[in-house]
């Protein structure tokens, strides 16, 4: 199970210490991917640095972090693409790159956007693609890639010169290609690029299908509402570094908590809390509400408000979205 | 569908990816545009031979060798071309097969597929002698062709260089003879265009590096105080094709120039090896 990590290196002993995860089918499967201390240097840039992460089986993990923090480099050392600096990497439980053909036959993977021959028409390019698949046998090769188009929305495109494709569409044939057969781990990088939103919504289904079939996916992404939407885990990257990971629900529920009351009265709400000795403040996206971050529950304040003659208009309990949680991990850290 | 979970999978067969990599050549656009051109330069050499005077013969070089001796042409044409044009192909060819592929991302779903990267090297390489030998073998067919219809000659047979005649059956076992061994010379430059290829992801890096070697070890070969440098300069023996026109035909020269280019060969493949196994994608 993925803990948050504190971003500082070299912090061992947490091994998965782990709570059984609801999708996992064998309690004991090995995480679909593993990285221990991986570090990754080009000249005198620190692509990767020090990343210890879990993927658990069956997880959907987003992979968030802004431009050049590392994601797609993290992501091509879990694949086995380039080799770590320091520390090792594993795919469902076995070492990368050492042991790719093993591994790489039950992953699909959509890498630095989508890889094709502008010569050769969608059908073709992903007939080269499978014939390269050593899980798919010479015969069902046809069959597979006519579903993969379909599965994509491509089918009605599928002739045409991959040159004339638009970008979502170029999207869309990558995705195929790593969805020719049935995986264990899929890993997308920036599946929903140039997608329009239909297809960003196909992408967000297919995850979904992915999931519920028991597939571990790797998304990356920098659609913050993207992940939120389909994640069960989220990995934060900041300058190669993870600076956060774990179950999205448990990083969102660790965030600030607390109760939005809606009402005109916000002078009197404050004061009448206040005297209960409650940490209470002036909520700043909206004018017209106080904030109860902790303390007093929901229903106490509610009914001391209302006895206080405080109009309560609403009273919801404050969910950080994700786009505030990334805002200050990515802001908080120098 | 597929075993998913029973043990290692197997690798894809090899036979399929070989396949498939040879239609993705022959799919090519530039490829077939320039096997077009191949069967065009027996043609061109025929039609001028034809329109220039009758007067030629042995004597006036290896062009005026073709007049009125049509099986001459093959053997003409393919030492013509291996000057330059038959390298470049060569180099074109190398310089899709890994920087090309690298360039359009494609490299990268070959080793996620995976496709291991040895295997990979040697379906890459022959992708590369497929072009070579298609190139050839357009120049030797066509040459063939063209030599007996447009310029005809002594029938069924073939009036050598040294000015004795061999039947139609030997000369063109012998056209076969220099199709092969152009096809040798041509596989130690493409390891070697391959091993540039290997290093970048820009394929004009390769065709760049191929012709400005070619260009230097000409020089290098024109250069008489350099003499000594010949036996290792691969281009230094291409011209003894033309030996297969000569009777009876030396073999020294065809060996020699056979030689070199497997040393070419053995180092170009060592360093295509070295650098994939090592190589980011």
């Amino acid at each position: 199970m993925t803990r948050g990590y504190a971003p500082d290196r070299g912090r061992s002993g947490h091994d998965s210490a782990s709570t059984p995860d609801p999708h996992l089918t064998a309690v004991d499967a090995p995480p679909a991917a593993r990285a221990r201390g991986l570090r990754k240097v080009f000249g005198s840039t620190v692509a990767v640095d020090g990343v210890d992460l879990d993927v658990p089986s069956g997880a959907v993990l987003g992979m968030l972090g802004p431009n050049g923090s590392g994601k797609t480099t993290l992501i091509r050392l879990l694949l086995g693409l380039t080799r770590p600096t320091a520390g090792s990497a594993e795919l469902l439980g076995m070492p990368m790159p050492d042991r790719a053909a093993a591994v790489l036959p039950r992953v699909g993977a959509l890498v630095e956007g989508p890889g094709f021959h502008p010569f050769l028409s969608g059908r073709e390019n992903l007939r080269r693609v499978a014939a390269a698949e050593p899980l798919l046998r010479t015969r069902e090769i046809p069959r597979a890639v006519d579903a993969a188009l379909e599965r994509v929305g491509l089918a009605d495109a599928a002739n045409r010169p991959y040159r004339g494709y638009s970008l979502g569409m170029k999207e869309r044939l990558g995705l195929a290609g790593a969805l020719l057969l049935p995986r264990r781990l899929v890993v997308l990088d920036e599946p929903t690029n140039g997608l329009d939103p239909a297809g960003t919504r196909d992408v967000r289904a297919i995850i979904a299908e992915l999931h519920a079939d028991g597939a571990t996916v790797v998304v990356s992404s920098h659609l913050l509402t993207e992940v939120e939407a389909t994640c069960t885990h989220v990995a934060v990257l900041q300058s190669g570094a993870l600076i956060a990971a774990g179950e999205l629900h448990t990083l969102l529920d660790a965030g600030t908590t607390g109760l939005v009351v809606s009402t005109p009265d916000v002078d009197l709400a404050l004061h009448t809390l206040r005297g209960i000795g409650a940490a209470v403040y002036r909520d700043e996206a909206e004018p017209s509400a106080v904030v109860v971050p902790d303390g007093p529950s929901a229903p106490e304040v509610v009914a001391l408000l209302v006895r206080a003659g405080v109009a309560v208009h609403e009273a919801r309990r404050r969910r950080p979205r994700l786009e505030e949680l990334f805002a200050r991990l990515t802001e908080g850290t120098p | 569908m597929t075993a998913l979970d029973t043990g290692v999978p197997k690798a894809a067969p090899f036979t399929r990816l070989l396949a498939a990599e040879v239609r993705w050549v022959l799919r090519r656009p530039r490829t077939l545009v320039m096997l077009g051109l191949f069967a065009l330069i027996p043609v061109l050499i025929a039609i001028g031979v034809r329109v220039a005077d009758r007067q030629a013969g042995p004597g006036r070089g290896l062009i005026g060798a073709v007049a009125g001796n049509g099986l001459v042409l093959p053997v003409a044409a393919m030492t013509v071309a291996l000057g330059l044009l038959l390298p470049l192909a060569v180099a074109m060819a190398a310089a899709d097969a890994i920087a090309g592929e690298a360039a359009a991302g494609t490299l990268r779903g070959l080793l996620l597929a995976p496709v291991g990267r040895l295997r990979l090297v040697v379906v890459k390489a022959s992708g590369v002698l497929v072009v070579a030998a298609a190139a050839v073998l357009a120049l030797a067919v066509v040459g063939v062709l063209a030599g007996l219809l447009v310029v005809g000659g002594p029938p069924g047979q073939l009036v050598t260089l040294s000015g004795s005649t061999i039947g139609t059956t030997e000369a063109l076992g012998r056209v076969t003879l220099v199709a092969l061994w152009t096809v040798g010379q041509l596989a130690a430059v493409g390891a070697v265009a391959l091993a540039v290829s290997a290093f970048t992801e820009h394929p004009l890096v390769v065709l760049a590096a191929v012709l400005g070697g070619l260009i230097i070890f000409g020089v290098l070969g024109a250069i008489p105080a350099l003499d000594w440098l010949q036996p290792v300069l691969l281009t230094s023996g291409w011209t003894a094709g033309v030996d297969a026109l000569r009777d009876p035909m030396p073999l020294d020269g065809l060996a020699d120039a056979t030689l070199r280019a497997l040393w070419y060969l053995a180092a170009g493949a060592a360093v295509v090896v070295l650098r994939m196994l090592r190589r980011d994608a």
